[in-house]
């Protein structure tokens, strides 16, 4: 009797058969459940990774760089492209607003997924397969996958990221043969077709033998563009959700916030200069709730970014 | 200064009466919020209307999850507190200027961190993983509300002491004040945990400190924020048998068991938070088993012992009437048209039949991977603590008009039919977000067509339909809610007063008569019941786990 004291020999009193049965079923199935997750250990293929290090997101981008610069093949809608070697270790990170690279996998191979993130907590969640992982900062998580069904598969994000969350989707190619590549559009031409960003890299190839050329520099570009992942943000097809797009950008007269006070300034070299470097100083009317953060980019790279931006003046 | 109440004929504390009733507007302005913008969350995520921009949609959403997880039920369940611990033991509030203090705190905790939220300073969801950073006044609204709420712990306490000098209680206190204890027990390991999390987060975000790292953050906060779900749970099974007293006159048939569940609560479910970092990195699979398996079971334990008990006290007292034929006349001529009871036991089987079910299985080690993050998370929770918690303080309340607002129902007629219409909607609402995770839905995400996005993904086409289910019944729920909620502001601010007994439309009924039960069990058809549930539970049991097990391999 809930509202008053209980009757007299309460305690003494003796539990009814049924309520027993219950109680040992419900017990028993605890048990059970418990056993099962262990069995699973042993038995099953899907349990959670126990593998993870200590990292920093610097340390972390600077890995996922240098991953990304060895091993691309090519780009899929300003996302790196990268066919990992059966078993090898795979970087693969998160960041505001992207999932960087893409992969092919080869069907029933096992591959060693380090994942992290560069800012803030991603979601890992791959569909249509619906497994979903938590992606933290400074946590390197190791993740073994065995693809189990050749096919296309999504990385979506599921872990609030800011108001870009929605975009940040990323893609994984499970092939059975290379001749599965061209379904996808991945039968790129050589590996080295793709000239390495930067001064402090490996030199051009025999096709490029102007390295200093203005093509170069625009082809050094988009690759920084890739690399730092920009392209989660600024899109080349007029697309402007989360920040100006890059076409028809250079030369155009925008209107930006200086200090609260809002003013008008021409997109030149300068104004791409500081934008990279200082990026809170100036923000483009419109895109208040999404500034950009501060990306470490060399005179070099701004030189080849700002080239970029100029090659897609008129398109 | 105590008036004796002319219908119960309990004596009520005045200053007790004002404090509860107090908490409960408070509970119900919070509740108000929550709806509204659960609705514009709801025809946010229907594609079709894609309602909110972006930016509003986070920023509701984290509104939306504060309101009703925290303000909504923490209001209540304090309210509920000093209702066990003063009325129901007949003696007076232990400090009644802390209770006022306690409610101040609270409320300054409530209206400063809905306004960070409204004014777009703290879009970071009710989790606010770090490194997301809102601005200090949030997390210290968060804090100011947390003290508050500790303070009414310690008063509840407070009066459990009066209770036992003044000698109000024999051998032990009644069953319902026991379960309230429970709440309150975990309350405090909960909101001291809040506190070891919180203050460090607000002196981060003032810069003083550099950095919280992101997995200590998580471990802890959920230390808070699920343990919380479990003073939910405590303070729901007391109402429970709470309803079944008043309703039909029945108590529990085994006192010792039903206090044994709770103390189960209190020793296990606080580690069971567990279950919320089973697929993060930095914790092994051997802290991720033990925490989610011995302490998580053993609470489970007591929520199934609950599950037995609470009806098995209906169909007794029931049988004990006279409604002795077959398995089941005790529950067809049970008091369907009393909306307390119909809120008590529809809550009774949505906690068990989705959320229980769903929590259970969504809490393992491996089958949390199929889960994690989607919206079969809320999907999941609105089963606990929407359709059980929140259901079964409605229909609590259609008790406490009479009782302690010393009101007449208004629109008795509406009120038969809200329990009912909450229900299902809940109910659609939640099964359908089930589905719609399990088929890789993500929580909290603004559109489902990744606009964009370098690529986009098509959902099964079988999204389509659940979508709209999730829509038809977040809208009846929201229009039930709505209706509760019109109930009880007009009786209780424009109802006619209750003079006395004959004005009292919820009948309270008398102790059910003692008498031998007849064959070998106590109460066959809530076991017949509570098997149909653990058939349920092993259906899907195996389900998850054959869809588990088609994935790819991972280790």
């Amino acid at each position: 009797m809930s509202l008053l004291a209980p009757v007299e020999g309460w305690y003494a009193k003796k539990v009814a058969r049924d309520e027993k049965m219950w109680m040992l079923i419900s017990f028993v199935l605890c048990l059970m459940l418990f056993v099962w997750m262990l069995l699973w250990h042993v038995y099953g293929e899907q349990n959670p990774s126990n593998v993870t290090y200590r990292t920093t997101p610097v340390e972390f981008s600077r890995l996922h760089e240098a991953y990304i610069k060895k091993n691309m093949i090519g780009i899929d809608n300003g996302v790196p492209v990268v066919k990992p070697e059966p078993k090898s270790d795979v970087f693969f990170m998160g960041e505001m607003w992207r999932w960087s690279p893409a992969l092919i996998l080869q069907k029933g191979e096992w591959y060693n997924l380090h994942i992290s993130s560069k800012d803030l907590m991603h979601g890992f969640s791959l569909q249509p397969v619906n497994m979903n992982f938590q992606v933290y900062p400074g946590y390197d998580y190791v993740l073994h996958f065995k693809p189990t069904e050749a096919g296309e598969y999504k990385v979506l994000c599921n872990e609030f990221c800011g108001i870009g969350h929605h975009t940040m989707i990323g893609k994984i190619v499970v092939i059975e043969n290379d001749e599965d590549l061209k379904k996808y559009g991945y039968d790129f031409p050589e590996k080295s077709a793709v000239p390495a960003p930067g001064t402090d890299t490996a030199p051009a190839t025999a096709t490029e033998v102007a390295p200093a050329s203005a093509e170069a520099d625009i082809k050094a570009g988009e690759l920084v563009y890739t690399l730092k992942g920009c392209v989660a943000c600024h899109k080349t097809d007029g697309t402007a959700q989360l920040a100006p797009a890059w076409n028809g950008l250079f030369g155009k007269k925008e209107k930006v916030k200086e200090n609260g006070k809002e003013i008008e300034v021409t997109v030149d070299e300068a104004y791409i200069r500081e934008s990279i470097v200082t990026p809170q100083q100036k923000v483009t009317v419109g895109y208040e709730q999404t500034v950009m953060p501060v990306f470490a980019l060399n005179d070099e790279e701004i030189r080849q970014v700002t080239a970029f931006v100029k090659s897609l003046q008129n398109k | 200064m105590f008036r004796t109440c002319d219908i119960t004929g309990f004596k009520v504390d005045l200053k007790a009466q004002q404090l509860i009733r107090l908490n409960a507007v408070f509970a119900v302005i919070s509740l108000l919020g929550a709806v509204i913008a659960a609705l514009l969350l709801v025809f946010t995520r229907y594609q079709p209307v894609h309602l909110l921009s972006s930016e509003w949609y986070y920023r509701l959403v984290t509104y939306h999850g504060v309101n009703a997880l925290i303000f909504w039920i923490v209001f209540f369940e304090i309210a509920g507190l000093y209702f066990g611990s003063t009325v129901v033991l007949n003696i007076r509030f232990c400090a009644p200027r802390l209770g006022w203090l306690s409610l101040i705190l609270m409320v300054a905790g409530f209206i400063l961190t809905d306004i960070m939220i409204l004014a777009g300073k703290a879009d970071v969801m009710m989790t606010s993983y770090t490194p997301l950073k809102a601005d200090p006044l949030y997390y210290l609204g968060i804090i100011l509300f947390a003290v508050g709420a500790l303070l009414g712990v310690v008063l509840f306490f407070g009066n459990l002491m009066i209770a036992r000098q003044e000698k109000a209680f024999g051998d032990t206190m009644p069953l319902f004040t026991y379960g309230m204890m429970t709440a309150a027990i975990i309350a405090f390991i909960t909101l001291v945990t809040g506190a070891i999390i919180y203050i460090p987060t607000f002196l981060w975000s003032l810069g003083l400190i550099e950095n919280v790292d992101a997995g200590m953050y998580k471990l802890i906060w959920w230390g808070l924020g699920h343990s919380s779900q479990q003073i939910n749970v405590a303070a729901m099974v007391s109402i429970w048998y709470l309803g079944s007293f008043l309703a039909v006159g029945g108590t529990s048939i085994n006192e010792r068991i039903s206090r044994l569940a709770f103390v189960l609560y209190i020793m296990f479910i606080c580690l069971a938070s567990a279950h919320h970092l089973l697929t993060d990195p930095g914790l092994s699979s051997a802290w991720k088993v033990w925490n989610t398996s011995y302490a998580m079971y053993l609470a489970v334990l007591a929520s199934m012992i609950h599950a037995f008990a609470v009806p098995s006290s209906i169909e007794s007292a029931q049988r004990r009437w006279g409604y002795n034929k077959g398995l089941f006349e005790w529950l067809v001529k049970a008091p369907w048209s009393n909306p307390a009871f119909s809120s008590i036991v529809l809550a009774c089987i949505g906690f068990g039949f989705i959320g229980g079910t769903t929590g259970v299985i969504f809490g393992m080690e491996q089958t949390n991977i199929i889960v994690h993050n989607t919206i079969a998370i809320p999907g999941h929770f609105k089963g606990t603590v929407v359709i059980g918690t929140t259901l079964t303080f409605m229909g609590v309340t259609y008790y406490l008009i009479p009782l302690i607002f010393r009101r007449k129902i208004v629109g008795l007629g509406w009120a038969r039919w809200q329990p009912w219409m909450f229900f299902f909607g809940i109910a659609l609402l939640s099964v359908s977000m089930i589905v719609l995770g399990q088929l890789g839905v993500p929580r909290r995400h603004w559109d489902s067509t990744f606009s964009g996005g370098p690529f986009t993904y098509n959902f099964n086409p079988a999204t389509d339909f659940f979508w709209t289910l999730m829509m038809l019944g977040g809208t009846l729920a929201f229009l039930a809610t709505l209706i509760w909620i019109l109930i009880v502001v007009i009786s209780v601010f424009f109802g006619p007063k209750v003079n006395g007994p004959e004005d009292m439309q919820l009948p309270i009924s008398a102790l059910a008569p003692e008498g031998k039960r007849q064959g070998k069990y106590e109460a066959p058809g809530t076991l017949i019941l509570t098997l149909a549930f653990l058939a349920t539970f092993l259906i899907l049991f195996f389900l998850n786990w054959k869809w588990l097990a088609a994935t790819w391999g991972v280790y």
